[in-house]
């Protein structure tokens, strides 16, 4: 029979589950290490229970766990951040490429975006340096504000923002990408003339 | 008044509800008036809105409660 202590645990974890289960799969690339990740989290959670302060953000208190045991187990895997150039780093990278396209007229732009597939924007994800990748799940999927995550990730927000900003404008051009080779983009893409 | 250029600085931080209230007046007075501005936010907007339905994984909550359950046994 679960303790008392366990049900309270096992109360305040249900709801989060599935962000943790979604986060670990997004940073780790399968299931199986996921599994792990997760089950890990929740040991090393459970453990510093009482360092929790009932009625504080429990959301981030357990994210913050998910992030330094990923970090931990992680450390030597995690490649060094390789040299990106930001140099065409541009705001609205996306959407200038689609602007420019003939077979992609002003109406069709959210279209494109809804037509992606799930797949698609999860590989674009998988692809971005961990760093970027852990600040745009976080914010741009979880929900977290910039505070959390800087408490999350135990970084400044201007890290945070940083982070952010670039991860977003890698993944733009990685979406793009997909759109040529998948044929989202379709034959008569051409640059306007 | 905002410019384009003001615009494209502050687009992120826009879309994350981070600008101040005079920020976030003189960002949308801009975007009023100029409509390519006006749709390359509303196009930022979607994909974020996109990126979180898309990236999201659907699992079956039984599944989960199972889980959570081995989880809690194996704390005994």
């Amino acid at each position: 029979m679960p303790t008392e202590r366990q049900k309270e645990f096992a109360k305040l974890i249900e709801p989060h589950l599935s962000s943790l289960y979604s986060t670990a799969l997004r940073m780790t690339h399968n299931q199986n290490d996921a599994e792990d990740l997760v089950q890990d989290t929740l040991f090393k959670a459970f453990r510093a229970l009482d360092q929790y302060q009932k009625n504080t953000n429990f959301r981030a208190w357990i994210f913050r766990i998910l992030v330094n045991t990923f970090i931990t187990a992680y450390r030597k895997a995690i490649k060094q951040p390789q040299k990106i150039s930001y140099d065409d780093m541009e705001e609205f990278f996306l959407y200038k490429r689609l602007d420019e396209t003939v077979s992609l007229q002003e109406t069709n732009k959210e279209e494109f975006l809804e037509s992606l597939f799930e797949d698609d924007v999860k590989e674009a994800l998988d692809n971005l340096p961990y760093q970027f990748r852990l600040v745009v799940l976080l914010c741009d999927v979880e929900g977290f504000s910039y505070n959390e995550i800087a408490n999350i990730i135990d970084a400044p927000s201007g890290t945070v923002m940083s982070r952010l900003y670039r991860g977003r404008r890698l993944l733009q051009r990685y979406l793009w990408n997909y759109a040529k080779t998948r044929g989202y983009i379709t034959d008569d893409f051409k640059k306007k003339s | 008044m905002y410019d384009c250029a003001d615009i494209e600085r502050l687009a992120q931080r826009y879309v994350d509800g981070k600008l101040n209230d005079e920020e976030k007046m003189l960002f949308e007075k801009h975007l009023e008036y100029c409509l390519p501005c006006d749709k390359k936010i509303e196009f930022e907007l979607k994909l974020k809105e996109i990126i979180r339905i898309k990236a999201k994984e659907k699992f079956n909550p039984v599944d989960l409660e199972a889980k959570l359950m081995d989880f809690v046994r194996k704390l005994n």
